[in-house]
């Protein structure tokens, strides 16, 4: 991998140790991953604080507490995305009933070790889909480093900046990444062509598309026509769908997203290798396949994967609102739309109906620390096809169907919802 | 090897260098990591997946593509337990892949000249140059 002259510098430590061993990790990632150079960063990072991908070159929480120390920031905007701090909840982690997420004295210890992250610039947005809260966008064609399936479909297909699946601390703090798959013009050109033949109405209609896309295109870039105008939850849903099914990270909705204003244009003139047909029944199959349960007597309710946006809160809210429900249930949403539901009191109906609302985390993220159940029910397929891994050996039946299924559940405790 | 049996050669780019040799353990489905690998077990958890609970450990592991979750990184995790396979090979892969082998430390080839997933099956048994990304295949 080419380096220029600055960054063999950093390579030989003229910035400090730290930097080195920063640049040591890009190095190791860059070759291995067959890229030619660096690219600096003039958009965002987006990292999980905590994580560091490969341990081999950990940078130890007292380093970074010593640079925090001593005034040291991130070289770009930096976003958290959700702690990997085993146990960490946000909000309303008094409220949600589980050990030792519950117990102040393990919040506080877990907020301890993001403090110096916070210093050095991280915004605390402790969420899947900070992006919804982040004030601050990256514009189109700029670089940038994130993670999660949901938001790597969001840099790259609806702002058009680049990005592949790789912030951590070292690309924040050197603000640079090796430049390729994502970063390079000639991947992110259409492959195949995707056509829905059904009308896609109900939020989980594009959970189960996104999921039916990637089974069938894999990491190819696909150009999805006749979907309709998706709304912001449908393509957060969907966005972490087709990273789930599958691993797309950029695709292109002719019309709609910024480097597609034609059919034409997503294939660059070209044409594609391949044209798949997605019908009713992908979307049935994929259904059935998330009906993981026979059992109709739920016991947890789980809702807000990815995190809900403030149009769900509300939702959720409003269903519950002068109900009681029978099973425990959790919504969860990310810590800036958690203040304004407070602000409108969303949190009070939901609790009031026995619900809780929390911030910041997820089942999944939690390895799988949620109320006592054998039968869960959840309206996300990513969250409902990961959670029976996270929990073996132990059995776990899951229903999946829409919010409205689950919070009769909920209420009623037992499962209602079925193929519509 | 018997003198009988078939050799092929398949050509790639090297990830992480090294020689490895094993009985293959092919996907042809995408593998998925996070909360769907037993790093521990070293296996697949994922609940429809054709390798369910099929320890990979000493295998010279061939499949299709990653999906899902950065958590795919976590197949690295396997080396601190000692359930690794023994090589790890790949027809597509992206970042997660890298980052997955970067942890696995062990001789890792993709991006080959024939579609590995077609041309290695199960039970083959399997020769890894991971510096010059060369397999050497010897059909079972």
């Amino acid at each position: 991998m080419y380096l220029t002259d600055a960054e063999k510098g950093i390579l030989d430590g003229k910035r400090g140790e730290i930097a080195q061993k920063c640049m040591q990790f890009l190095m190791a990632y860059g070759e291995a991953a067959g890229a030619e150079r660096l690219v600096n960063l003039d958009g965002t990072v987006d990292l999980h604080p905590g994580q560091m991908w490969v341990p081999d070159y950990i940078i130890t929480p007292e380093e970074i507490e010593a640079l925090a120390a001593r005034g040291e920031r991130f070289k770009v905007l930096t976003f958290a995305n959700k702690s990997t701090v085993p146990g960490f909840i946000f909000d309303g982690w008094e409220k949600c009933g589980t050990q030792p997420n519950s117990d102040p004295a393990f919040h506080r210890k877990c907020l301890e070790p993001l403090k110096p992250w916070i210093q050095m610039g991280m915004v605390p947005t402790f969420s899947c889909n900070n992006y919804l809260t982040a004030s601050y966008w990256p514009a189109k064609g700029q670089h940038c480093a994130w993670v999660e399936s949901s938001a790597i479909p969001w840099v790259n297909a609806i702002l058009g900046a680049r990005s592949n699946f790789d912030g951590c601390f070292q690309t924040a703090y050197l603000g640079k990444v090796p430049a390729y798959d994502m970063h390079l013009d000639e991947n992110r050109v259409a492959t195949i062509l995707v056509e829905c033949a059904c009308e896609l109405k109900t939020d989980m209609d594009y959970d189960l598309f996104g999921w039916a896309v990637g089974e069938a295109v894999g990491l190819e870039v696909p150009a999805l026509v006749g979907i309709g105008k998706p709304t912001t939850s449908q393509l957060v849903k969907m966005n972490s769908a087709v990273a789930t099914g599958g691993q797309v990270r950029m695709y292109h909705i002719p019309g709609i997203t910024p480097e597609a204003p034609t059919l034409d244009a997503a294939f660059k003139g070209r044409a594609p290798k391949k044209k798949i047909v997605i019908e009713r029944s992908d979307l049935k199959r994929v259904y059935e396949m998330m009906t993981y349960a026979s059992n109709d007597n739920v016991e947890f309710v789980y809702l807000g994967c990815p995190h809900y946006n403030m149009v769900e809160v509300q939702k959720a809210a409003r269903l519950l609102d002068g109900k009681k429900c029978k099973t425990p249930l959790w919504v969860m949403t990310n810590p800036l739309t958690y203040k304004a539901a407070q602000l409108m009191g969303l949190d009070v109906t939901i609790e009031k109906a026995g619900g809780t609302l929390l911030s910041g985390s997820c089942p999944g993220l939690l390895m799988g620390e949620m109320p006592p159940s054998a039968v869960m029910a959840t309206d996300a397929a990513k969250q409902n096809y990961y959670i029976t891994g996270i929990v073996y050996p132990k059995k776990l039946e899951v229903w999946y169907g829409t919010t409205e299924d689950c919070i009769e559940a909920a209420i009623t405790g037992k499962w209602k919802g079925e193929w519509r | 090897m018997a003198g009988e049996t078939k050799k092929i050669i398949l050509k790639g780019r090297k990830v992480i260098g090294g020689i490895a040799e094993g009985e293959a353990l092919v996907s042809k489905t995408a593998l998925m990591g996070w909360g769907n690998v037993n790093v521990k077990g070293g296996f697949t958890v994922e609940r429809n997946h054709p390798l369910y609970e099929v320890p990979f450990k000493g295998k010279v592991l061939v499949f299709t593509e990653p999906r899902g979750s950065g958590g795919f990184a976590g197949y690295g995790r396997t080396r601190q337990f000692g359930t690794n396979p023994a090589a790890f090979l790949y027809r597509k892969g992206n970042n997660l892949t890298v980052f997955a082998a970067m942890n696995m430390k062990v001789p890792t080839v993709t991006d080959f000249d024939q579609d590995p997933t077609a041309v290695i099956e199960t039970g083959d048994y399997v020769r890894v140059d991971g510096d010059n990304g060369i397999v050497e295949v010897f059909k079972k």
